[in-house]
């Protein structure tokens, strides 16, 4: 139970010390700065009006990625059947140091990156990030995605697997080639 | 073909992974805006249960005292019976168990009643009263027995006569005895036919319902209960003068032993008459209370 004074600095404290994280993991998810923006926002708004309810017998971490997921999920469902692609997408690659080429081909392996990702079942992709960017061990995926960690060890290794198939050098090699 | 950890790196390339630091500071506003609204919220609701908690109470006491909440109360307490009596006296070895053989003697002044004969209520009854005396052991660490078993009322289903009325009320007290060997004193509490002014004392200018003490000569245990009942009424006399009536010996009918011959220690008690107040009822059970406590200590 938070203490009922204090309420105000815990969540800032707890905010500061998890935004980065929470955002990292809502970005890849969502492939979208303005979308993770604001569901970055609402995980620490559902955190926030939750805290009464955290058992602290178990990691603040988890429990707050575990909400993330739930946001991130819940936002996947809510964009369905509009499309994943979003036109600002491309518009925030904009980087100025490389030259034309380089950025045509660097915007090229991004897209095929993205692509790949939001192909993925939202379950795969939530393991991946989990794993792979968000660096959680075996144990926690689970707990956060509240399933079992065989569960989580297959979604891992079949999202892998996909994305593999998808981003493969060689394959990138190719449309590069071919585009140019 | 590439590895894990270079594919991982390639994803994190392709997405800029540091917020906006206008959005990371707006939004830390926003959390302490909405923490202290929870907070006024959490302060409002504390303010309001404890406010309405303080009326109720207020409330409830004022009902209580000024109008007849004690009354009801009371009342409530003895529709209970006995088995919701209170806290850690119902763990001990009960060492007193009360019945009433005519469950429906009542008192003109709280019924309708004109005469004796009239003077019979459902709820209203002497039921009460050992249901009071019941309480009042209770409350001086004496684990007691109230049984409120509606004996007129199996005798009614039954078809027996009103003779056989000891018959019924001996079932329950022996299978009571029977159950627990605890058990020191049996009192059968009636209430007498008597006129008021023959079953009322004033002590310090306050009306009692004088008590008498009926002990029956054929049962096996007369020497016994005898000695115990004489030891009840000098006991009331030192700290009760004229509360009691003394002790009555009966020698005669059907059911004269009054079930006296089931436990050394049984006698049947005559609380106030049929024209006396349950508030003096409950005066004298008090007493009783008291004393019965005193003389448990002997026993």
């Amino acid at each position: 139970m938070p203490d009922v004074e204090n309420l105000e600095d815990r969540i800032s404290d707890i905010y500061r010390k998890h935004y980065l994280d929470v955002y990292r993991f809502l970005i890849c998810f969502s492939g979208n700065q303005n979308d993770a923006e604001d569901l970055t926002q609402e995980v620490f708004i559902r955190v926030l009006n939750n805290l009464a309810n955290f058992n602290s017998g178990n990691s603040l971490k988890t429990w707050i990625f575990s909400i993330a997921k739930h946001v991130a999920i819940d936002h996947y469902r809510k964009r369905r059947f509009t499309s994943i692609f979003q036109e600002g997408f491309f518009k925030q690659l904009v980087s100025t140091d490389k030259k034309p080429n380089e950025i045509v081909e660097e915007n090229e392996l991004k897209r095929v990156v993205h692509k790949a990702i939001a192909k993925l079942k939202p379950q795969y992709r939530a393991a991946a990030i989990l794993r792979g960017i968000n660096e959680f061990s075996i144990k926690e995926t689970a707990e956060i995605l509240q399933c079992s960690e065989s569960k989580v060890k297959v979604d891992f290794h079949r999202a892998l697997k996909d994305l593999k198939r998808k981003v493969d050098f060689d394959d990138l090699e190719e449309v590069f080639r071919n585009a140019n | 073909m590439q590895t894990d950890k270079e594919l991982f790196e390639l994803i994190k390339e392709t997405y800029s992974l540091n917020p906006n630091e206008d959005f990371v500071s707006a939004t830390d506003v926003k959390l302490r805006h909405l923490a202290r609204k929870i907070n006024r919220k959490r302060n409002l609701k504390r303010l309001s249960l404890s406010s309405c908690g303080i009326i109720l109470s207020a409330l409830a006491i004022s009902w209580f005292f000024f109008f007849s909440g004690k009354e009801v109360v009371n009342h409530a307490l003895s529709s209970f019976g006995e088995d919701q009596a209170s806290s850690a006296v119902n763990q001990q070895e009960p060492l007193v168990y009360i019945y009433h053989t005519h469950n429906l003697e009542s008192f003109v002044r709280e019924t309708d009643a004109k005469s004796p004969d009239d003077a019979y209520d459902e709820s209203k009854n002497i039921t009460l009263v050992g249901n009071r005396l019941s309480q009042a052991l209770k409350e001086k660490n004496i684990n007691t027995i109230h049984n409120s078993k509606d004996i007129m009322g199996i005798l009614k289903s039954k078809g027996l006569s009103f003779a056989k009325s000891y018959e019924v009320s001996r079932e329950s007290l022996s299978h009571a005895l029977d159950e627990h060997k605890s058990i020191k004193m049996v009192y059968d509490i009636h209430r007498d036919s008597q006129k008021r002014y023959v079953t009322t004392e004033t002590i310090k200018g306050i009306d009692y319902a004088r008590i008498v003490f009926v002990v029956s000569r054929l049962s096996a245990n007369y020497q016994e209960n005898l000695k115990f009942a004489t030891l009840l009424h000098s006991e009331m006399e030192k700290k009760y003068p004229g509360l009691s009536r003394g002790v009555l010996l009966k020698s005669s009918g059907p059911q004269s032993t009054y079930n006296q011959d089931l436990l050394d220690g049984s006698v049947l008690l005559e609380i106030g008459g049929f024209e006396n107040t349950l508030e003096e009822e409950y005066r004298s059970a008090d007493a009783l209370a008291e004393i019965t406590k005193e003389v448990i200590g002997n026993k």
